[in-house]
């Protein structure tokens, strides 16, 4: 039943990318040329990343608002200190420890002080942020090395090599999660915290794995995001919780925890590129963007806890809901 | 828990309104007051204090709005775009020569509506109030940059400056506090929001209306970013479509430092502006010593992880150590 569940919500979503191509391909003539889907491939990359770093974490029954937050910082360490002449290399490694670093802060605030993940989160969002714009005061930053910034240009079978990042790391969290023991504890952790605790599974660990993880792949994103656009941004992913949420969620992923996919996100955040790709195209007011995005956030977890409530009121269903609690992952 | 339950509406006198976690705000208060006073020539003056009180009315009144709906377990993160959506759409009718008490009147109606939206979709969608606030948030300010264009409204007569002269905005935050005071200690719906917060099923088996009071409670914040909004075009004298930016955050940050508990079921609105006090302090002072405007943010969210963090060493919840 939840297999039949999961694949009917990718199916929806193909089907809504589907439809997408097709609705865009008639009102643009600009719309299906490579130019315009590797553009659109490459535009998706980072926030893609962003999604497999919540999903990750809503998995776990977690928030994590502050991934934005720490793609920013990432993208200025990674500048300021390409600045100061450090050799590349090391300002990499930098820029994604830098996000381990944060994912670990978040993760003690979390497991050793009990705070709620969400609160904390905004809390840390704001702080990085107000550390990036106090790094940059406002400023871009450019002069990073060309050889780096022209992984931008690079395609591998004509795939930006962005793109192709973004889908391996998918597989990789993809197989961590479905196809590992640690990743099976991250679902059932999310599943159910007490049970897992009391099972013997050092839930902490798993939390701390989780947002270190999550920060590590939100500095990787910041990273891509510089590749992107060649230059550093303070604003880099402002707008990222709103887009990682919304599309997370309706790749089937729930904030619950102990239920999501990476695939599904990925399949979120595509149908969002798309939809975003088409107002440009169409020379729409980007701000329609976001009221958008609010809409289908809300539509989507409207109408799951619409077809929730329904669930509960025909008993003839009542196996479906004994089959959420997940014995398999026992 | 006894603090933050009182049982039944006897007078207490003083212990009632001043719980015990609004005591050692009060001496952060009275701290960062002498320390500033000592670090910087001009703190200590009536002058700056009239300017402080200025600054933190406009968070303060959304704060008293948040309070109430964090208070009941829930999360407003919409209340700066309602601020500026009210603002800018019934500012239109300024341009179109509406009088003064239409135009106030069909900005509060635009926070009533927004907050309700806001309340309605909380109680019918079993989904975090989070989420949904993040959704609106996000609706009522792209709605707001599509009809404004971006553009600023300049040119306001001086009448709708009253409202913001001097002391005045003080005042109304002052009148706000007392009448909010006064519905959470003193009526049976601001008692029920301590037990919804607290454990909404026994609240909803005990007779509380826990969904009707939701809603109210966002209306309320609605309401009261919208009046926060009357009194910022007051005080600025236009009205720009960026208006009421990060306000949820100073808002939280005022509210959780003011020792509401963000699991909810515990607060106080004169904590909430003991907390907006101490933030208008530290920001003032912080501005005055010249430091980056930059670092507001940072120092916004570290007081809020103390904050939270003092909360939740109070709470301690005994189920299991989850680390």
């Amino acid at each position: 039943m939840n297999i039949s569940n999961k694949a009917k919500t990718f199916l929806v979503l193909i089907g809504v990318n589907v439809t997408i191509v097709i609705l865009l391909t008639i009102l643009s003539p600009t719309f299906i040329t490579y130019g315009n889907i590797s553009a659109v491939m490459s535009r998706m990359s980072e926030l893609g990343m962003l999604a497999i770093a919540e999903t990750i974490v809503f998995i776990s029954g977690g928030f994590d608002l502050s991934i934005g937050a720490i793609m920013a910082l990432s993208g200025a360490v990674c500048g300021m200190l390409n600045a100061i002449g450090l050799p590349f290399g090391l300002v990499l490694f930098i820029s994604l420890l830098v996000g381990l670093g944060v994912g670990a802060f978040n993760a003690f605030l979390i497991v050793n002080l009990r705070l709620q993940p969400f609160i904390v989160t905004l809390a840390t969002m704001s702080i990085i942020r107000s550390i990036v714009y106090a790094m940059l005061k406002g400023s871009v930053l450019t002069g990073l090395p060309p050889g780096f910034l022209d992984l931008g240009y690079f395609y591998i079978f004509k795939i930006p090599f962005l793109f192709i990042v973004l889908i391996v790391t998918g597989i990789i969290i993809s197989v961590l999660l479905k196809n590992t023991i640690i990743g099976r504890k991250i679902f059932f952790v999310g599943g159910n915290e007490k049970t897992a605790y009391l099972s013997g599974i050092h839930v902490g660990r798993v939390k701390y794995l989780v947002y270190c993880l999550s920060g590590l792949i939100s500095a990787m994103a910041g990273i891509m995001f510089v590749i992107r656009i060649r230059a550093v941004i303070p604003d880099a992913g402002l707008n990222a919780p709103l887009e990682v949420v919304t599309a997370v969620l309706i790749g089937g992923t729930t904030i619950y925890g102990g239920k999501g996919s990476v695939f599904g996100s990925l399949l979120g955040i595509l149908a969002m590129y798309l939809l975003l790709n088409g107002f440009s195209l169409l020379s729409l007011n980007p701000f329609w963007e976001v009221i958008i995005l609010g809409l289908i956030l809300i539509v989507v977890v409207g109408q799951k806890s619409i077809s929730e409530s329904l669930r509960r009121l025909f008993p003839s269903r009542k196996t479906e809901r004994q089959v959420q609690v997940k014995p398999e992952t026992v | 828990m006894n603090t933050t339950l009182h049982s039944g509406y006897r007078k207490k006198g003083l212990k009632e309104y001043f719980q015990f976690r609004e005591i050692p705000i009060l001496f952060y208060i009275i701290f960062i007051v002498i320390i500033f006073s000592i670090l910087i020539d001009g703190f200590f003056s009536i002058k700056n204090f009239e300017n402080i009180s200025r600054q933190i009315t406009t968070i303060g009144i959304v704060s008293v709005g948040m309070t109430m709906v964090i208070i009941t377990g829930g999360i407003d993160l919409s209340v700066g775009a309602i601020l500026s959506f009210a603002i800018n759409i019934g500012g239109l009718g300024i341009s179109l020569g509406w009088p003064i008490p239409v135009v106030y009147l069909v900005m509060i109606g635009l926070g009533l509506l927004l907050g309700f939206i806001n309340g309605f979709l909380v109680t019918r969608i079993a989904v975090p109030a989070l989420i949904i606030t993040l959704g609106t948030m996000n609706i009522y300010r792209g709605i707001t940059m599509v009809i404004t264009r971006g553009i600023y409204i300049t040119g306001i007569s001086s009448s709708y400056q009253i409202v913001g002269e001097g002391l005045l905005p003080f005042m109304f935050f002052l009148i706000i506090l007392a009448i909010f005071v006064f519905i959470t200690l003193r009526t049976r719906f601001g008692r029920n929001l301590f037990a919804i917060g607290e454990r909404g099923e026994s609240a909803l088996y005990s007779g509380v209306p826990v969904n009707k009071y939701k809603v109210i409670t966002y209306v309320l914040s609605g309401f009261l970013s919208a009046f926060a909004g009357i009194i910022l075009v007051g005080k600025s004298g236009f009205i720009q479509p960026q208006a009421g930016m990060g306000y949820e955050m100073g808002a939280i940050a005022a509210v959780v430092i003011g020792g509401t508990s963000i699991f909810g079921g515990s607060g106080s609105i004169l904590g909430t502006f003991l907390g907006s006090l101490f933030m208008g302090l530290i920001l003032a002072g912080l501005t005055m010593l010249a430091v980056n405007p930059f670092w507001i943010g940072f120092i916004t969210g570290f007081l809020i992880l103390v904050a939270i963090a003092v909360d939740s060493l109070r709470h301690r919840r005994k189920d299991y150590s989850g680390g």
